[in-house]
């Protein structure tokens, strides 16, 4: 007897890895979207560093971005719009099991195996480019190690707030608005379309306390050596203390949401 | 026998936006909605004895998914009470759901990239089945249904019938104690309907799996069960033996006549005229008349030429349509 939500994460695993054209695919986009990217913030920074961040720094949380861009997007599993506005649904009521927990384990499964599938090709073609486009080295060992964390902290974020898109398609029940509204909002404020170190300082400090940046910016930021190893770590607990009032908020509103659910037709 | 399912005084009622009708109609909507109340269900009462196969009928939209669902846990009534195998479905619903079996005809349980094995192992975690359990539940299934070579393609690449084998076994992979199916045959061939039921009537042996099953085919109902609950309009019209309905139509027959010549009027005294096209007519025994042969054949060869005749008495599907013309009739 394996435990339950394993099994899950293993099924949306083995899903995710039939599509080998979709990785193909979306190796190809993500390295597009980098490239333009750095263009496009090369050409904004007039001198080679805004309040200490460097161009190379830039290409470098550019890069980062794109490789790891299934575990920072916080869109939607792809059944679970479904689920919700067709009504298949109605046979999750009938498993011994909370519903919360499958969604978040099947969409973090379906996150982890797009995310394993893309991150190396993008890492080893961006680590090869011409030195001022290129991923540079981690800041230092601890960064790195602090990175890994903060990823896997901003992983589980992400999918704590791709949570509330499947709230709001409760109530829309148009999962492919939710997901957009959602996921603009957590992009824009969690600094994946903008770095957050090129926005204005008063932005930034209302950024900072928002849980959006605990994403990915907060792990990217960390690994080019832009946030300190001490100043991380305080980051980092408080990234913490988000992902629980994220998932607990969640789990309140989907309760919520359930309870009131009609499923229509035969 | 003990009762399984109790269910009392269920009420169930659905609010749903009614759309106004004119010029400035959307505008108005998309401000100010007007809702409409539609009773689902009323005052629902029945119980079930345990190990009985019982059929759930009655016309589109009566209200027999509403049931299913309820009964399943998916859905909160809006009044009454509802005891099975000892749980209110909605309240406790994670301890509820162990014991039962689920399938909705038109929807898919399982999962569409992966392999029907995988599928069934995922579930088997869910709900937590012991390893030899599981092994020798699947035998018995693989069995009684066939699925050796289902079991590794995945759903997307099975036609409907082999979908609906699938689904079965997968709903009864932990050995619910009830199953609720909900249009198990819909859209099966008459191949695989047989094998359906013939497993629905299997599992109820072994089992001893108490089931209940809504259909449209009155011939589901015909090779399974007895035990019928009618169910129309959010209300409960008729609950006991389906032979007690039929024997009521019993008498009712209807004649073709095939006559040697065409007439322009034919009637027959004693008897109704469905149709008459050319040289041949049908009719139809009036209520409460019973039908004798040797005078039908006196009284219309006495005017007319007849050739040939056959008798039959009414099909299930039609002794339904008229039991369900019959409750909208008295509703009036």
């Amino acid at each position: 007897m394996k435990n339950t939500y394993v099994s899950i994460f293993k099924m949306q695993f083995k899903g995710e890895l039939q599509y080998r054209a979709k990785a193909i695919s979306g190796i190809a986009t993500q390295f597009f979207w980098g490239i333009m990217y750095i263009y496009l913030y090369m050409a904004f920074m007039s001198s080679d560093t805004i309040d200490g961040f460097t161009i190379t720094q830039m290409a470098s949380y550019i890069w980062l971005g794109q490789a790891f861009f299934a575990l920072r997007y916080p869109g939607m599993h792809k059944d679970a719009g479904y689920e919700i506005t067709n009504g298949n649904i109605c046979y999750k009521f009938t498993r011994p099991i909370n519903l919360y927990n499958q969604w978040y384990t099947e969409y973090l499964g379906e996150k982890l195996a797009s995310t394993l599938l893309r991150f190396l090709p993008i890492i080893i073609i961006s680590i090869l480019l011409p030195t001022k486009y290129s991923l540079s080295m981690p800041a230092n060992f601890t960064a790195f190690i602090l990175f890994l964390i903060s990823l896997i902290i901003g992983g589980l974020l992400c999918v704590a707030i791709s949570m509330y898109s499947v709230y709001l398609t409760f109530i829309t029940l148009s999962p492919k608005g939710t997901t957009t509204i959602v996921a603009t909002i957590a992009n824009l404020l969690g600094g994946a379309i903008i770095p957050i170190p090129l926005m204005p300082t008063s932005i930034q400090s209302i950024l900072n306390f928002l849980p959006f940046r605990y994403i990915s910016d907060l792990p990217f930021r960390i690994y080019i050596g832009n946030i300190g190893i001490s100043d991380g770590l305080v980051q980092i607990a408080i990234s913490i203390v988000w992902l629980i009032i994220i998932i607990v908020s969640g789990k309140l509103l989907i309760k919520n949401a359930l309870k009131k659910t009609i499923i229509q037709g035969g | 026998m003990t009762k399984i399912i109790e269910f009392k005084d269920i009420c169930k009622e659905f609010k749903i936006p009614e759309k106004r009708k004119g010029k400035w109609s959307t505008f108005l909507n998309f401000f100010k909605r007007k809702y409409r109340i539609i009773n689902a269900l009323q005052n629902v009462s029945f119980s079930i004895d345990e190990g009985d196969i019982v059929g759930y009928i009655g016309p589109n939209g009566a209200g027999k998914s509403t049931t299913i669902k309820i009964m399943s846990g998916i859905l909160t009534p809006t009044k009454g009470e509802c005891i099975i195998n000892g749980y209110t479905p909605w309240k406790n619903r994670k301890e509820y759901v162990k014991n039962i079996g689920v399938v909705f005809g038109q929807r898919s349980q399982l999962w569409w990239d992966v392999p029907i094995v995988d599928s069934f192992e995922l579930l088997k975690d869910i709900y937590k089945i012991k390893d030899s359990d599981y092994k020798e539940t699947l035998d018995l299934l693989n069995k009684a249904l066939n699925l050796d070579e289902l079991l590794s393609r995945p759903l997307r690449q099975l036609s409907l019938g082999q979908k609906m084998k699938c689904e079965l076994a997968a709903s009864l992979l932990h050995r619910p104690k009830i199953l609720f199916l909900d249009e198990p045959t819909i859209g099966l061939d008459a191949v695989t309907k047989l094998a359906v039921r013939d497993f629905i009537k299997y599992i109820n042996k072994v089992w001893h799996t108490t089931i209940i099953l809504t259909t449209h085919d009155m011939n589901d109902i015909e090779a399974l069960t007895n035990k019928i609950i009618l169910i129309g309009k959010g209300k409960i019209l008729y609950n006991g033996s389906f032979d007690t309905i039929k024997n009521k139509y019993a008498n009712e027959k209807i004649i073709q006549v095939e006559f040697a010549k065409a007439y322009e009027n034919i009637s027959l005294n004693g008897y109704e005229l469905i149709s008459h096209d050319k040289n041949v007519a049908v009719f139809k025994t009036l209520e409460n008349t019973e039908f004798h042969t040797k005078s039908f054949i006196n009284d219309i060869s006495k005017n007319y030429d007849i050739i040939d005749f056959s008798v039959n008495s009414l099909s299930v599907d039609e002794i339904l349509a008229r039991l369900y013309k019959e409750y909208e009739l008295q509703e009036k």
